[in-house]
């Protein structure tokens, strides 16, 4: 019972620790997620191109 | 061009030869001036057509990646092992998305089936069982003097 509760007890220490790094992973996550779309959306010649290119490049790299 | 023609020195063959260069010079400027407008404005149609900012505006992720797409086939890399590695695992992918619910819903199907039989067969046992009992109790009354 009281290996139990010690466990019980340091999974809550660690969530406790881990959940506000996971918050600002996931803030920052969404941060670059609007960012990427604004960037996209305010250049959208640029990132095409860039995309297109970046295929072609894998596409030769794979057909090798 | 009218400084050339008011020239009081003479040569007028150097004038006319300037001035068919000059002319020749217009008219080459001229002539890129309009096949670039005309490219301009073909550029503006296709991109009028696509409605690349639209799309982009809606799904720009989408966008990109079917950029990426359209470079990768142009690469050359659409029969490649890297292709087929793609497709197959997404082919796996798919089926056992596909597949996760039919098996589950059958599953469940089983176990139901599995529940009601022994609840059945519970229900049959226990009536047996009772008949049992009776019978014994009876026979118990009959053999009590």
């Amino acid at each position: 019972m009281e290996m139990t509760a010690k466990l019980e007890e340091t999974a809550h220490e660690i969530e406790e620790r881990v959940r506000p790094q996971i918050r600002e992973a996931k803030r920052r996550i969404a941060a670059f997620n609007e960012e990427a779309i604004e960037f996209i959306k305010a250049n959208p010649g640029k990132c095409l191109l860039g995309a297109l290119a970046a295929g072609y490049i894998i596409g030769k790299i794979a057909s090798r | 061009m009218e400084s050339q023609h008011s020239d009081p020195t003479g040569g007028g063959q150097d004038n006319g030869r300037a001035r068919t260069l000059g002319e020749r010079v217009e008219r080459v400027g001229d002539t890129a001036q309009e096949a670039w407008t005309r490219t301009r404005e073909a550029f503006d149609d296709i991109k009028g057509t696509l409605d690349i900012q639209g799309r982009v505006d809606r799904h720009p992720y989408g966008t990109v990646a079917a950029a990426v797409g359209i470079g990768y086939v142009l690469g050359g890399g659409l029969f490649s092992p890297l292709t087929a590695r793609i497709l197959g695992l997404g082919l796996r992918i798919g089926l056992r998305l596909a597949a996760i619910p039919v098996l589950r819903d059958e599953l469940f199907g089983f176990a139901e089936a599995l529940g009601d039989r022994r609840a059945a067969g519970g229900e049959e046992g226990g009536a047996r069982g009772g008949a049992q009992g009776t019978t014994q109790a009876k026979a118990n009354k009959e053999r009590q003097p």
